[in-house]
């Protein structure tokens, strides 16, 4: 049981261990060390959250031998272990669905340079689950940033580095903000560590001298990290960077990197800002208010979409809106709604990119709608896998979708003053969504005459394997979901 | 009011540099200039760190000889924090120099609108 | 042994997703046989079921309180015997008729699955196992509309997507509230809710249930949302549009009265702008209906529009909460069911044997067809409500609620909305009778010599025809049944 608990602080050094090793790696040596990190960083997350679940506390681990409040610390609890164990999962399974894609889209002589963003997103991602410190979330923040850009322009298309471009720069300001926002913070407390930080902002917000620095301070950083996981109306860079980037990266910016800053924001408004506080403050408001914008404009977009790719992407605005709307509702069920909805999104949209390619590349390579008529006869798995992340998206029940609405909603009608605007959106919401996808699934099932030739499940047995894989985990999320809920209650309520 | 902005005037400095470096990176179309943009907003923060971390009267956190005295000294973490800020912001800026490369070689401008724009017109 | 209450939902979904999977069959006769064994022992297990097992089994939580459960009361009951009944000898018409389509093999396979999850949804013990069958029903039933894939029947079939959805998840919007404030999710006769809940939250509840209405009507075509319904039940192969038409319109009144009588309580609702605007829009549908029917040229399409008025009929029943309506209601739900299952039958088996789709080009089929014919003529005056036809004891009962109800205007205005359609009705259907055995003089009708179905095509027919004139003989039977259930819903002692 000891050694568990330093496995937090082992597998963020392994995965960062691996990037380091891999630049000295052919591609294939890099990608077997890559598929080896994450799975064994998983097994050791599995382990981590049997320990905390098991004993329903939290740890917190010394990094170095410097006692707080001035040391680095790394704190775990349930919450964050799962996290880290569905990342993995979702990441593994990401690049299995688009393996061949890389194999081919990538340069030979680069692809050990893809596995070195894939290991250090991994790092940075657990970092920032894990951390207690919120300096080095900022640090890792970055590195997570670059990492993607890097998963964005490896493609080397024209298209491919001007959608790096401006995801650098949307996201250079958000990390801006957030920086500014932290270092505001250390000003008013004196601390980095986040349990310090939140004693010292109970005090100011008791004394009550310090309100409006207060209030500007968590704008900054709530803004900058809305930024960055591309909440409506900062989502302009979003449909280029998942639209035009090879297919693994697309599953895991939209399902791990921007979840992995939505993550860090929960624990800053647990762990730092304290949930009392930031529910007392005047920005869940607005923070409501914009997710609801971007539920029903993300899909507006969506619907006016020609190109597959960035539907999906669009659906991602949308997705994303649900989460911020459930941090508006201010309560802890909709808190939980919104972690159970982290996990569901990033379960469906993963599936939905990577059985998208599967379509796609039956079409002649071509994303546009006209073209991609029939292609789920040419590719039976991809079409079937498509067809479950749609009806998941659209909220059928049986799938993860249906479970995240109905807990959203569940939320909703305790609050008296924000359950009819909720309900109503929900409710346009997913009839918009089901105007987009149904559309896709009806098309990719109207058979023509195809000129593309098709491909037989036989053949590309991997891909098949991980779009049931998938499926599982969608059905798993959306028929056992008691469980789940339930560990991100208990996680929640050892979170602060 | 005018006092308070009178006596933490670093502070006001920074904050005021922070938003030129921010509009700067946020509205210029010029890479070049955006990532100029950047670099005022990354030392309009060392600058508020710095600020923060220094005490009037007191000495740099070295040690020399036996004789040393915390009381003396500045508080040494926000130093700390801009070397780590420095490292992270010339990483990134890197970075950003070597897209804004590889966009002008192909399409000979550094205007990342026109960029949008030619893309779109390919078809791409 | 309450188990076997899963083997109807889940035998049928399982035959028909092996069907699908499995390669072409080299003989048609050998899935033929396939389909039948598959829907006879569905059949067999769902008689036991119905009439064997009083318990309920929960088959696995969805989440800690909304459990999957499957229990049989007397309505559940009630509509999966008339869904079995019905689809079965549909099943054996389509074996025939299916000969001059493609793509057997997929509409035999999802026959077989809504089947089960029709089932599934009389089974249903609780709202949201109700509801996941419901969304499952509108998924699984769209191929079959979609079924000869022309550019009309993808338009049809997107139209009924996108309304059911709406209508879902407008059903859904109230679903929530029954889940937050219910104190079970069980269906119980006079409702779950406190009364206390429901005064505190009146309005909030007024317009829930008036959502959940107008939501799950869409399903039984009712107006304002009807528009899907004309659309898509023609453009489906002959038998699923007799499905469609007659089966899987009546889950929406099914669903209709889980949550009003079962879920809300008519108490609540009784007296209510709720009750007014329900009673109104089945109204104007029953009119609409018959009067757009009466326009219409295409056969199937009239048939179609037909159902969004007979519909509506039963909704009216259902809105005036009284016991005698609510029995019309529930009878016209059987007569209706056989009726236009055999009428869209008879239209079938005529596209099938002359390829005849407009009312004008049927002159003299009564020569070629006789048979045919006259099974649709004794259906027809099913439908139109003439004695001795079990649509005249349900008529004649939803008019007598209608008149003793009390309620104002409508006590009066219902029941003659009700009798114009009513000739309407007859304006519509019978034209065809006639024309069909009296031409004319000089008439040729010679192209129709010889065209009779075969036997498993007029065998349904026939079947359908007989249990409407039986139930039309001998109502009291099941009339005494449904009042005694209508009263216990309506909670009168």
């Amino acid at each position: 049981m000891e050694l568990i608990r330093n496995f937090p602080c082992l597998s963020i050094f392994m995965a960062m261990l691996s990037a380091i090793i891999s630049s000295a790696l052919k591609g294939n040596g890099a990608r077997r060390l890559n598929t080896f990190v994450v799975t064994a960083v998983g097994v050791m997350s599995a382990c981590v959250l049997y320990l905390t679940c098991t004993t329903g506390e939290s740890y917190v681990y010394k990094m170095g031998h410097f006692p707080a409040p001035i040391g680095n610390e790394i704190r775990f609890g349930s919450l964050e272990a799962g996290m880290a164990l569905f990342f993995c999962v979702i990441m593994l399974f990401s690049l299995n669905g688009g393996r061949k894609k890389i194999q081919i889209e990538i340069d030979p002589g680069k692809e050990n340079l893809y596995y070195i963003m894939v290991d250090l997103l991994l790092s940075s991602l657990l970092a920032l689950v894990y951390t207690n410190d919120l300096f080095t979330a900022y640090v890792f923040v970055e590195i997570n940033t670059i990492a993607a850009c890097g998963l964005i322009m490896i493609m080397e298309s024209g298209r491919a580095i001007e959608a790096a471009t401006r995801y650098m720069i949307m996201s250079l300001l958000g990390s801006g903000l957030f920086l500014i926002g932290l270092c505001m913070l250390y000003d008013m407390t004196g601390h980095l560590l986040m349990s310090y930080i939140q004693i010292s902002v109970r005090e100011i917000a008791e004394s009550g001298t310090y309100m409006i620095p207060l209030l500007v301070t968590i704008a900054l950083i709530v803004v900058g990290l809305a930024i960055k996981s591309a909440l409506f109306p900062f989502h302009a860079w979003l449909p280029d960077a998942y639209g035009y980037s090879t297919v693994s990266s697309a599953a895991m910016l939209s399902s791990l990197v921007s979840k992995g800053y939505i993550f860090l924001l929960i624990k800053i408004i647990y762990r730092v800002i304290g949930f009392d506080i930031f529910v007392n403050s005047k920005i869940i408001n607005v923070l409501f208010v914009f997710g609801l914008a971007g539920m029903i404009m993300g899909s507006m977009s969506a619907i006016r979409e020609n190109d597959i790719r960035r539907m999906i992407s669009y659906s991602s605005v949308a997705q994303i809106g649900y989460i911020y709307m459930g941090f508006g509702l201010g309560t802890t069920v909709g808190m939980v709604a919104s972690v159970f909805h982290i996990l569901s999104h990033a379960a469906t949209k993963s599936l939905l990119f990577v059985s998208g390619v599967g379509l796609t590349d039956v079409s002649g390579e071509k994303t546009q709608f006209i073209e991609l008529t029939g292609a789920a006869y040419r590719n039976v798995a991809a079409g079937l896998a498509f067809t479950v992340g749609s009806l998941s998206m659209v909220g059928i029940p049986l799938f993860s979708g249906f479970i995240s609405k109905l807990l959203f909603s569940q939320a909703a009608v305790q609050s008296n003053i924000k359950m009819l605007p909720t309900l109503i959106a929900l409710a346009v919401s997913t009839v918009l969504n089901a105007i987009y996808f149904m559309k896709t699934v009806i098309r990719i099932y109207t058979p023509i005459e195809s000129k593309y030739p098709s491909v037989s499940i036989k053949k590309n047995r991997l891909y098949a394997f991980t779009l049931l894989c998938f499926v599982m985990l969608n059905v798993a999320l959306g028929m056992c979901s008691q469980p789940i809920t339930d560990w991100i209650t208990q996680g929640l309520s050892v979170f602060a | 009011m005018g006092e308070h902005l009178l006596a933490n005037y670093a502070e006001v400095v920074a904050v005021i540099l922070f938003g030129i470096g921010f509009t700067n990176l946020l509205l210029q179309k010029n890479m070049i200039k955006k990532i100029i943009g950047l670099n005022i907003m990354d030392t309009a923060v060392y600058l508020f760190l710095a600020e923060k971390g220094y005490i009037a009267g007191h000495i740099p956190p070295l040690i020399v000889g036996e004789n040393f005295n915390p009381d003396t000294y500045i508080n040494p973490v926000p130093s700390g924090l801009v070397l780590t800020g420095i490292v992270v912001s010339v990483s990134v800026t890197a970075l950003m120099l070597s897209l804004t490369i590889r966009l002008y070689r192909r399409y000979h401008t550094l205007d990342l609108d026109e960029i949008s724009m030619r893309l779109k017109k390919e078809g791409l | 042994m309450e188990y076997i209450l899963l083997v109807p939902v889940f035998f049928p979904i399982l035959a028909g997703i092996v069907l699908l999977l499995k390669k072409e069959y080299q003989k048609r006769s050998s899935m033929l046989l396939y389909v039948g064994t598959a829907l006879v022992i569905t059949g067999v297990f769902a008689v036991y079921g119905i009439f064997g097992i009083t318990e309920g089994v929960t088959l696995f939580h969805l989440t800690k309180t909304l459990p999957v459960y499957f229990e049989l009361d007397t309505l559940g009951r009630y509509f999966s015997l008339l869904f079995t009944i019905v689809w079965i000898l549909a099943g054996f018409f389509s074996f025939e008729y299916m000969k001059h389509e493609e793509r057997e093999k997929r509409y035999f396979g999802y026959y077989l699955i809504v089947f089960g999850v029709l089932l599934g949804l009389d089974f249903s013990g609780n709202l949201i196992t109700m509801y996941l069958f419901y969304e499952l029903m509108t998924l699984t039933s769209l191929p079959l509309v979609l079924h000869t894939q022309t550019r009309e029947a993808v338009m049809a079939g997107l139209r009924y997507l996108f309304f059911s959805f709406a209508g879902a998840y407008m059903a859904l919007f109230g679903v929530y509230f029954i889940c937050r404030y219910g104190t079970t999710l069980n269906f119980t006769a006079g409702g779950v809710i406190p009364a206390a809940v429901l005064q505190e939250n009146r309005t909030l509840f007024l317009v829930a249930v008036m959502f959940m209405i107008i939501g799950f009507g869409v399903k039984a075509g009712m107006f304002p949302l009807h528009a899907w319904l004309p659309a898509a039940h023609p453009v489906a192969p002959g038998p699923a549009s007799a499905v469609l038409s007659g089966i899987i319109v009546k889950a929406g009144v099914l669903a209709v009265i889980r949550v009003v009588y079962q879920m809300i309580g008519t108490d609540f609702i009784r007296g209510t702008w709720v009750q007014t605007a329900w009673m109104s829009l089945t109204l104007i549908t029953v009119f609409m209906g018959s009067m757009l029917a009466f326009r219409e040229p295409v056969l199937k399409k009239r048939l179609a529009y037909s159902t969004v008025s007979q519909l509506s009929y039963i909704l009216f029943g259902l809105s005036v909460l009284d016991a005698e309506a609510m029995t019309g209601a529930l009878l016209h739900v059987t007569a209706h069911a056989f009726i236009k299952v055999a009428l869209f039958l008879c239209a079938a088996a005529i596209i099938y044997q002359t390829g005849c789709k407009r009312v004008e080009d049927l002159k003299g089929i009564g020569k070629g067809m006789p048979v045919t014919l006259w099974c649709y003529t004794i259906v027809s005056l099913g439908l139109i409500g003439i004695p001795p036809t079990s649509g005249f004891a349900s008529k004649w009962s939803l008019a007598v609620g209608a008149l003793a109800s009390g309620v104002p205007v409508f006590s009066w205005l219902g029941p003659v909305v009700l009798l114009v359609s009513a000739l309407l009705t007859a304006g519509y259907l019978l034209p065809i009778t006639m024309q069909g055995f009296f031409p004319g003089e000089g008439y040729d009708a010679s192209r129709f010599e010889g065209k009779e179905p075969s036997y498993l095509m007029l065998a349904p027919l026939l079947i359908f025809a007989a249990l409407t004139v039986l139930i039309g003989l001998m109502p009291n039977g099941l009339t005494d049944r449904l009042f005694e259930f209508a009263a216990q819903a309506l909670q009168i002692v």
